[in-house]
């Protein structure tokens, strides 16, 4: 693992590289790394087996400069074409959980002919009628001042499950956690407000753009992005596959690392 | 020299919650359930809070001050506007005291511009323009995106005292409001503009706006231990490197007072009213149990730096006002003064002291006190405390800041 700072339109990008191969993109959630650990979980590991794994931090995450121009996700699509052109990346393989995903959902649209394959686990981005995106903000704010459960279980099939404790533990975790997930707040504050809650209206009548192989997995028990929003993709874009990842909560991928591995495989064959 | 500015402030709770609310809701702002709302017994209600201060006025004070809430039973003025006209017209004497509008919860700052015009205008010059960015129940209100608020916020202000202070129209070339024709009608009567006060709670970048521009910096905390003296002493130095003198009436805080008749009598007086406030209209806000949403992660107005230093330099677990058990604590927090007549004296003198603030913004209802108790702690204050006081801050002022009577003036203070 290898974790440097480069430059991309005149802004500091923090990123973590993995493994060896063909460019594997993947960008991150709140449950996720940048987020809540400066390293890789095993999910990503696994991932980089037979790719070289790059996994920007978002701007204002972890290593990665604030951008105080970013107001929508178009601007955070425009950063990452900045990204792509500082580090040489023509095609790549594309992986996005939660907000991560919407922005991947919204290059590929954009940019069908950079994306070899396309895999959106928990991902944010869509409006469908009646299914809102949960409201991470009011969850992050501790209830009685300390307790996170509400957050823990938005973001996990549990709040108790071991992962949620050790991520996002009540009372006051190490500072730099901390503010850690403090950025990521504020990330998802500066593009998940306006337009609100994660997702953006005219993206689902985009979809069809997107012309790789696609992969969609939610969480069964994902309490943050409902099944309906992941029907959607799947529902959306030509031939995309949906797989279900059974008793997972919004972070399957770290709930359940194998399984995702084992279905990504199969997409990067 | 102009003594300390007495304001009446009334932030008109909802006094009908039921009796085990506590128990029973976590919180009392923005999904605060409205079945609780009662329309057949708060008919009347705003008559019985407007009438407060109409009745503030005849006593004397030197004005009023309203703000704005949203979906909450602590403040039902969700358009402080609205009670801002009828106080146009209820009163005679005060100013009238907005603060403040929540700038980024309007789609366009003009209608503000114009609002604040139009009272000006109906009142005869006597508006306070307040500002102020909403604070984290907003967030949720509204939607607003917290990262963004504040640059809102200041691009909004500009714009208002730009239009009221330059002839339109011209285009505002701005970012989040752009706008080709900018040309309000009414302009308002006070010159160059009302006063403008803007609230904050230390964050270092409201100070040093605030002081560039020369406006009056709020001090929103609700409790006065050496936290507030030490705010003055950093805008002071702040306003110093703007090349200006810091004087009383750059500043103003909040307080919450009853004055009984005695100190013996006083506290069996309001203290249903003090615990009503302090237990259901500050649960979200200003305490601990149940979710508060005013500040933390979920509400990330504040740069990540400001954060870290935040966690550094704080403890968790920190008692919020709401927080008090028992009557000595809240003493201690020297937020709600309570005594009769000479007590309070003392106490507020003290506050003067050690602050030399000159704005003293009083909320005397609390909670679901009732008019009968509300009016005699303000008469009592009006008649037996405010003339002392008055002296006594008069005399220091003049003292200490001899030179800063035309700069006063020109603050809207005094007249």
């Amino acid at each position: 693992m290898s974790a440097r700072l480069i430059t991309a339109g005149g802004r500091k990008v923090g990123l973590v590289e993995l493994g060896k191969g063909e460019p594997l993109l993947y960008l991150h959630g709140f449950a996720d790394m940048h987020a809540t650990r400066p390293g890789p979980f095993p999910f990503h590991e696994t991932l980089a087996a037979n790719r070289k794994l790059i996994a920007p931090a978002h701007p204002g995450c972890a290593d990665s400069e604030e951008y105080p121009d970013l107001m929508t996700v178009e601007d955070a699509v425009f950063h990452y074409l900045d990204v792509f052109d500082a580090l040489g990346l023509d095609k790549f393989d594309l992986v996005g959980h939660c907000v991560g995903g919407w922005i991947a959902a919204e290059i590929a649209v954009r940019h069908p002919e950079r994306v070899k394959s396309l895999a959106l686990i928990g991902a944010a981005g869509l409006f469908v009628p009646g299914a809102l995106i949960g409201d991470v903000f009011m969850v992050a704010q501790p209830a009685r001042g300390v307790e996170y459960a509400d957050l823990r279980a938005m973001l996990f099939s549990s709040a108790d499950h071991p992962l949620a404790q050790e991520l996002f533990p009540d009372g006051r975790g190490g500072i730099d956690d901390e503010v850690r997930r403090y950025q990521m707040l504020r990330f998802g504050s500066f593009i998940g407000f306006k337009p609100p809650y994660f997702y953006h209206r005219a993206l689902i009548n985009r979809l069809h753009r997107i012309n790789c192989p696609t992969l969609i997995i939610t969480g069964e028990k994902d309490a943050m992005v409902p099944r309906a929003i992941a029907n959607a993709y799947a529902g959306g874009i030509k031939g995309a596959s949906l797989q279900v990842i059974s008793g997972a909560g919004h972070a399957a991928h770290l709930e359940q690392p194998q399984a995702i591995t084992d279905a990504l495989s199969r997409l990067h064959r | 020299m102009t003594p300390a500015q007495l304001y009446c402030w009334h932030f008109m709770a909802y006094p009908h919650l039921p009796a085990d609310f506590d128990e029973k809701y976590d919180t009392g702002w923005v999904t605060v359930p409205n079945h609780l709302w009662d329309a057949e017994r708060s008919r009347g209600l705003y008559q019985e809070y407007i009438d407060q201060l109409a009745y503030a006025d005849r006593l004397g004070f030197d004005g009023f001050v309203l703000n704005e809430h949203h979906q909450n039973i602590y403040g039902l003025a969700a358009s402080p506007n609205i009670v801002a006209a009828a106080l146009t017209q209820a009163t005679k004497r005060g100013r009238i005291v907005v603060l403040g509008n929540l700038l980024p919860l309007h789609m366009n700052p003009m209608r503000v511009a114009e609002e604040y015009a139009m009272l000006d205008m109906m009142s005869g010059g006597r508006i306070v323009a307040g500002f102020a960015p909403g604070g984290g129940p907003e967030t949720f209100n509204y939607d607003v995106p917290s990262a963004r608020s504040r640059e809102q916020f200041w691009e909004s202000l500009d714009l208002i005292v730009r239009a009221w202070t330059e002839d339109g129209p011209f285009a505002h070339e701005g970012v989040h409001f752009p706008l080709r024709y900018v040309n309000p009608w009414p302009k308002p009567l006070q010159k160059p503009h009302p006063p403008v006060w803007v609230p904050g709670s230390r964050s270092p970048g409201t100070l040093i706006e605030c002081a560039k521009r020369g406006y009056c910096y709020f001090l929103s905390s609700r409790s006065h231990g050496s936290a507030t003296g030490r705010a003055k002493d950093q805008f002071t130095e702040i306003i110093e490197q703007h090349g200006k003198k810091y004087h009383p009436f750059r500043m103003g805080i909040l307080l919450s007072v009853y004055v009984g008749e005695n100190d013996n009598t006083a506290r069996g007086e309001c203290e249903e009213g003090v615990w009503y406030f302090l237990k259901n209209c500050l649960k979200g806000h200003l305490r601990t149990e149940g979710r508060q949403l005013t500040f933390g992660p979920g509400v990330p107005y504040i740069p990540t730096k400001a954060w870290r230093q935040y966690l550094e330099t704080s403890k968790l677990g920190r008692k919020l006002l709401g927080d008090a058990e028992n009557w000595e604590e809240l003493e201690s927090s020297n937020s709600i003064i309570v005594g009769g007549p000479d007590t309070v004296y003392e106490r507020l003198r003290q506050l003067i002291d050690q602050t030399d603030v000159g704005n003293l913004l009083i909320q005397f209802h609390l909670g679901n006190m009732s008019d009968e108790i509300s009016r005699g702690s303000m008469k009592r204050f009006a008649e037996q405390v405010a003339p002392r006081l008055r002296e006594y801050s008069a005399k220091r002022f003049a003292e200490r800041f001899p030179e800063s009577e035309e700069e006063m003036a020109a603050a809207g203070v005094g007249a």
